[in-house]
């Protein structure tokens, strides 16, 4: 095991390996930074190049492509308040707000520190789990995989908003999500539900357009009503002592990061929930780390924790996500999926071999993981005072070239007009959604929620009637759901207590 | 502004997920069971946040998330607001109209020059910057099929 391990790391020092992975983490970089053009699609592109390399060479290249998108899809969130990656938009909530405070150096070290250690903690998984993770896998039938899809929503749904109007509204978001992701062909009957005879809307709602319009407008429309820069009339020394800041908040919630990392790990070892997922539950762990009420109202308004819990999810999916696509050909999200093409153009078979006969092949993927990750942080930060002054560019510099972004970053999803429109219909629903003081990220949650849980739903009901309600992990899980719901109740009822005891 | 938005945004979501229950209602099961199981408490839930928004207007419910700038008047922050709405609808139809290379160089200039009240030069530089960037990144590079705007197409430059 330890030969396979240091064999692995060999393999990815050599310069060939090592040079297609510097390609790879170049583009991801980019790909990264840009709105709207996804690591995914960026996969698929580049996935017909890997033909004639050697698989340590292949994986180099797409896993350093993959695993650094996330970690610079952060820097678009936190400067511009667009999601840079579909799986970087709670980074939004408070590392935007942080750069509005002009601590944008802070929140982009904390995003990347936060992304190195959940980078470290996947890959590390990675590493350890794969015997051990087969039982666990298997136990999580559909009925399982709906249930925790309920538990996330109920989650952030719970922890989003303050008091028992806030969660009504939290609840209300997260059911608006879910029913507005049934637009589009059932898959199961093939019924075009809610699309007005639009083509366009026969295969659902885009999720890109959707999360640009839903965060990025509001932010454009508070940016033209203030008329200054993105971080106001901060003074500009603050923004270049932040970063190392960011990183020390890393290690002062060393284990908040360390806990949002095995979230993230355990939603990407999950088959079809993805890192959209694990960025959410991940941000309402962080929520409920709060201590008090005053604390968890800080949340969104620019506390560091919430840029960690996504940070580090996000990044240490990856790992997770390998997990069962090594081991077993299951692949955890739509990236793995076409990552699984990648092993079969590279003449392997997913499962035992992967950890017999190619061990140090799969090692290798590790410290792919590993070596990108730490190359992608080390070049960020060498920018990143660089990067924070971004947020003094005066507003109407700015707000131009935001909107030439968000407008083409939507465009690109599906190439249609269409586009444009869902990403402006959803920016006005963000903004009445951030006037009226309701939370966003449980819409966004059952949007990305809707069709897995749906999909899950239907096989449980078909293939178990009423009789999937019994189930041991469902029980658990619906244990869990009630406990998640109840708990800001008792911790508000304790907090009142406590304060009439000190009065 | 809050209670008010909050309102609109209830009773829209209460009209929207009861419309969507009926007519989830003509479907087969299998495409109906998952909009009606979400559809119903949808429902059931904005129309409490409804009536708790007209029973008690004044009460307040922060969410975590980002808050609106209110450091100025109402009045100012209304005129400010619609004229974002304008420049993104404005955006719009001129990607429609003219197609995105010519919209993205014209949006720029007229927004910088006539917004931000830059000289003739600062936009015209910038614009060229950002063109250019726009240009080497979306249409050299990524290759993105940038359709051609309808004036062309009328006029037959494209």
């Amino acid at each position: 095991m330890i030969d396979a391990l240091l064999e692995g790391l060999l393999l990815v020092l050599q310069w060939k390996a090592f040079a297609f992975m510097l390609l790879g983490i170049g583009i991801g970089f980019w790909v990264g930074l840009l709105p709207g053009l996804g690591g995914i699609t960026t996969l698929a592109l580049m996935l017909p190049f890997v033909y004639a390399m050697q698989p340590v060479e292949g994986f180099a290249f797409l896993l350093g492509m993959h695993s650094v998108v996330a970690t610079t899809g952060d820097i678009t969130s936190v400067l511009f308040g667009i999601p840079g990656e579909g799986t970087t938009a709670a980074t939004i909530l408070d590392g935007h707000a942080m750069a509005k405070k002009g601590e944008a150096g802070r929140a982009l070290g904390a995003a990347l520190a936060s992304s190195l250690v959940g980078a470290l903690v996947g890959a590390a998984a990675l590493a350890l789990a794969i015997p051990v993770v087969r039982p666990l896998v298997l136990a999580f039938g559909s009925p399982e995989l709906f249930m925790i899809a309920i538990v996330g929503i109920a989650f952030i749904a719970s922890l989003s908003a303050q008091g028992g109007r806030g969660m009504l509204r939290g609840f209300l978001a997260g059911g608006v999500g879910l029913l507005v992701a049934t637009v589009g062909q059932d898959p199961q009957a093939g019924v075009s539900r809610f699309t007005f005879d639009s083509l366009y809307l026969w295969s659902g709602l885009d999720l890109v357009p959707v999360l640009i319009g839903i965060f990025a407008i509001p932010e454009i429309i508070d940016l033209v009503v203030r008329g200054t820069s993105i971080a106001g009339d901060m003074p500009k020394g603050r923004l270049n002592q932040g970063a190392l800041e960011g990183v020390k908040d890393t290690f002062r919630h060393f284990w908040l990061t360390i806990r949002c990392s095995l979230i993230g790990t355990f939603i990407g070892i999950m088959p079809g929930l993805g890192g959209a997922v694990a960025q959410w539950l991940a941000y309402g762990h962080a929520t409920q780390s709060a201590r008090s009420a005053e604390e968890r109202q800080g949340f969104g308004r620019g506390d560091v924790r919430g840029v960690l819990g996504p940070g580090a999810a996000n990044n240490s999916k990856e790992g997770g996500a390998l997990i069962p696509t090594v081991a077993f050909g299951v692949p955890g999200s739509s990236s793995m999926a076409i990552l699984l093409g990648g092993f079969f153009l590279l003449g392997l078979v997913p499962g035992p071999d992967m950890l017999t006969t190619h061990l140090a092949v799969t090692f290798s993927m590790v410290w792919t993981i590993v070596v990108a990750n730490i190359i992608t942080v080390v070049v960020c930060f060498l920018f990143l005072n660089h990067l924070a002054r971004l947020t003094l560019v005066r507003g109407h510099f700015l707000i131009p070239v935001i909107l030439v972004l968000i407008f083409i970053g939507s465009y690109s999803s599906n190439n249609h007009y269409g586009d444009l429109l869902l990403m402006l219909t959803f920016g006005a629903l963000g903004y009445l959604m951030v006037a009226g003081g309701w939370p966003r990220a449980p819409f966004v949650l059952g949007l990305v929620l809707g069709k897995i849980a749906e999909n899950y739903l239907y096989i449980s009901v078909a293939r178990y009637e009423a009789d999937w309600l019994y189930r041991p992990i469902v029980l658990v899980l619906i244990a869990l759901a009630i406990a998640v719901m109840l708990y800001p109740l008792i911790q508000a009822r304790r907090i009142r207590s406590r304060s009439v005891k000190h009065a | 502004m809050h209670s008010k938005a909050s309102l609109i945004l209830g009773a829209g979501i209460m009209l929207l997920s009861g419309a969507a229950v009926i007519i989830a209602m003509d479907w087969p099961w299998k495409a109906a069971l998952f909009p009606i199981v979400i559809g119903i408490p949808v429902f059931c839930m904005a129309t409490a946040e409804v009536i708790w928004g007209l029973l008690d207007p004044a009460a307040r419910s922060e969410a975590m998330d980002f808050q609106l700038s209110a450091q100025l008047p109402q009045k100012i922050a209304t005129r400010r607001t619609l004229l974002a709405v304008a420049w993104m609808l404005g955006f719009l139809a001129a990607i429609v109209l003219l197609g995105f290379p010519l919209t993205v160089a014209l949006l720029v200039f007229v927004f910088v020059k006539f917004q931000g009240r830059e000289g003739w030069v600062t936009s015209g530089i910038f614009t060229i910057v950002v063109w250019a960037f726009f240009y080497a990144i979306f249409d050299r590079l990524l290759h993105l099929p940038f359709p051609a705007g309808w004036i062309q197409t009328w006029v037959g430059l494209a």
